[in-house]
């Protein structure tokens, strides 16, 4: 099974569909499928960071693992690419935890468009046989 | 009877250019699209009805759920909808407001006729791309902490005028006068500051842009002297929003609500719309920080202007004051409003929820400020870079029809994915320069492509409808000559 993502038909907006095997891996593939939305070419360069991402639901913690990647780059002035995620599932009263890291691409070293931000809309992440599927608009 | 069939939805004609969807299900009132045969059409041909149809679930929803002749599949409410949501046992809901908060344009006009411009094109696109911060991480005019952000937000265009960025007059042809008294800061959060404070007077991407233009038909000369617009005339249009902070706030508040009022949440249709009852500390706090943003992108717009009169001064050299270089309007297209608005005889309060839609009050009303109040509100239209943009005058009818609104521009009917395959930016820019004498000049050329003329519906066709329907009314169109964008 691979991890994929391809960016689909919105009138005005941007759309990612994206599959893995894993829960994290369709994530890094729904975040890698954002900075393709935002840029067509991007240079091998940039350092790591990390992105630390609590929410109360997987739904609400891909939104907000989108939302801290927007945040991140307009904050850093570098577009995330090459996104890992590790997730932990709840533990009785606790909130899904994502650790993660992206490469930082400094912004005036690429053409990139604003992705304003994540949206719930037409929201999907689901588990189908051994895969992961996910489908996020973006507004743009 | 007339009716239209789009994939499963029905509508029944009114009257010309008027067609409604009877209520049905879940949907509180019926919903309403106005536009011609040919842009429903258009408006069938994606998400857009079914849109329109949720949004009539909002609680409070009055009268009906309206579609603009522009409107288009957006997330949640569709874009070129209007719905008023009564103020005391309804709510408000930030994704029918949309994500760039005050998303709006403005008109700032010149004594400069097309004569004076031609020959110096090149030159005066350079500098204006030059000196207007756009596209990802370009900065902005200012650069600010998270104190003057706070006095940005609270202040509003008065931040500017205090701060050299704008003079008196400025303030009095803004709606509102450039300053929302509801706004309160310290509903923004941190981290919609942080994204703010180096984007201050910043265009960003996507469909914004500035463009110089000049007016090529004044259709309405009374209106038309009321507004200073002649044929020939060079007039400047700026086309932006609040940027991150603005998408920051909405994100915020969605997410609270998502939270806090679950119970309303899980009745809708599209988790998009999640709304916080009026009356609720969410709704009051949501609607002091919606207020704020829009007080920020004010602000964002008049720090364009002002830079874009020095950027004249330097190409043409000499003061700006000289050649006239006064705004005309500021209007917003992403914004919600607490409105009196007189429904089957009785007047109430609504937030009026305009999302891709633009306010268009008719002359006489209270609220358009008073240079323009026996000619009705300006309402600034713009088209795609290969097509004119208008100028229109709030209508008669635009009160007992649309809650006071209008159209806010053509309407995508392309996705960008799709645009990117159809055309490639250079030979876009090239075309618009050889047979228009457009000149056109861009961060990103997959920005040009995604804004080619041809990925938007017809301009004309939209403010036709807007013109005939009585709420909006054409005063005069304009046509590009230089525009940048991100």
């Amino acid at each position: 099974m691979r991890t994929s993502f391809e960016l689909r038909e919105h009138t005005a907006d941007v759309a990612v569909a994206a599959t893995g095997p894993t829960l994290e891996a369709v994530f890094a593939a729904v975040a890698d499928g954002l900075a393709a939305a935002s840029c067509d070419d991007v240079p091998e360069e940039g350092t790591r960071f990390d992105v630390d991402v609590r929410a109360e639901s997987r739904e609400a913690l891909l939104f907000d693992y989108l939302d801290e990647l927007i945040y991140l780059r307009d904050v850093r002035g570098e577009l995330p690419v090459d996104n890992r995620v590790t997730i932990t599932e709840p533990d009785g009263d606790d909130e899904w935890h994502l650790e993660g890291s992206a490469r930082g691409v400094p912004l005036e070293a690429v053409a990139a468009r604003d992705v304003k931000a994540v949206t719930y809309s037409e929201m999907r992440l689901e588990e189908t046989g051994e895969v992961w599927e996910a489908y996020v608009v973006f507004d743009v | 009877m007339t009716t239209f069939d789009a994939d499963g939805i029905t509508l029944e004609q009114v009257s010309e250019y008027v067609w409604e969807i009877p209520r049905e299900g879940d949907m509180r009132v019926p919903a309403r699209v106005f536009a011609s045969e040919l842009l429903l059409e258009e408006i069938a041909g994606d998400k857009t009805l079914e849109q329109l149809k949720n949004s009539t679930q909002l609680p409070g929803m009055t009268k009906y759920g309206i579609c603009m002749p522009d409107g288009h599949q957006g997330y949640g409410f569709p874009v070129g909808g209007v719905g008023a949501l009564d103020a005391e046992d309804g709510c408000i809901s930030p994704g029918a407001v949309g994500y760039d908060i005050n998303c709006g344009v403005r008109m700032m006009k010149t004594n400069l006729a097309y004569d004076d411009v031609k020959g110096t094109e090149q030159e005066l696109v350079d500098a204006l791309f030059e000196n207007i911060p756009s596209g990802l991480g370009g900065g902005g005019v200012v650069e600010t902490d998270v104190d003057t952000i706070d006095e940005i937000l609270e202040g509003g265009v008065r931040w500017a005028l205090e701060n050299g960025h704008a003079v008196e007059d400025d303030l009095t042809h803004c709606e509102d006068e450039g300053f929302r008294a509801e706004a309160d800061a310290s509903k923004i959060s941190q981290k919609a500051k942080d994204r703010g404070k180096n984007q201050v007077g910043s265009l960003g991407s996507g469909n914004h842009f500035l463009e110089v233009q000049r007016v090529t038909d004044v259709f309405d000369g009374t209106i038309g002297d009321a507004y200073g617009l002649e044929e020939d005339q060079i007039v400047v249009l700026i086309h932006c929003g609040s940027r991150g902070l603005g998408h920051q706030t909405c994100t915020d508040y969605l997410r609270k609500i998502e939270k806090q009022h679950q119970g309303l949440l899980n009745q809708l249709p599209d988790r998009e719309l999640a709304a916080a009852p009026a009356g609720s500390q969410l709704a009051e706090d949501y609607y002091g920080a919606m207020n704020a943003a829009i007080n920020f992108a004010w602000v964002n717009r008049q720090l364009i202007m002002h830079r874009t009169r020095q950027v004249f001064e330097q190409v043409f050299d000499r003061p700006w004051q000289e050649m006239g270089m006064e705004l005309l309007y500021d209007v917003a297209h992403n914004i919600a409003k607490k409105e009196t608005h007189t429904v089957d005889g009785e007047e109430g309060e609504y937030f009026v929820h305009r999302k891709g839609a633009t306010r268009a009050f008719p002359a006489g009303h209270p609220e358009v400020p008073e240079a323009y109040r026996s000619v009705g509100q300006p309402v600034i239209i713009p088209g795609s870079m290969g097509s004119g943009s208008y100028v229109l005058s709030g209508g008669d009818n635009s009160m007992e029809l649309t809650f006071g609104s209008t159209a806010h521009g053509a309407g995508r009917v392309m996705s960008r994915t799709q645009a990117k395959k159809d055309y490639w930016g250079g030979d876009v820019q090239q075309k618009l320069r050889d047979q228009q004498q457009i000149y056109v000049k861009a961060q990103s050329g997959a920005t040009v492509a995604e804004e080619a003329p041809g990925v938007y519906k017809d301009v004309d066709e939209v403010v036709r409808v807007s013109d005939e329907l009585g709420i909006g009314d054409k005063v005069a169109r304009t046509f590009p000559v230089c525009n940048i964008k991100g």
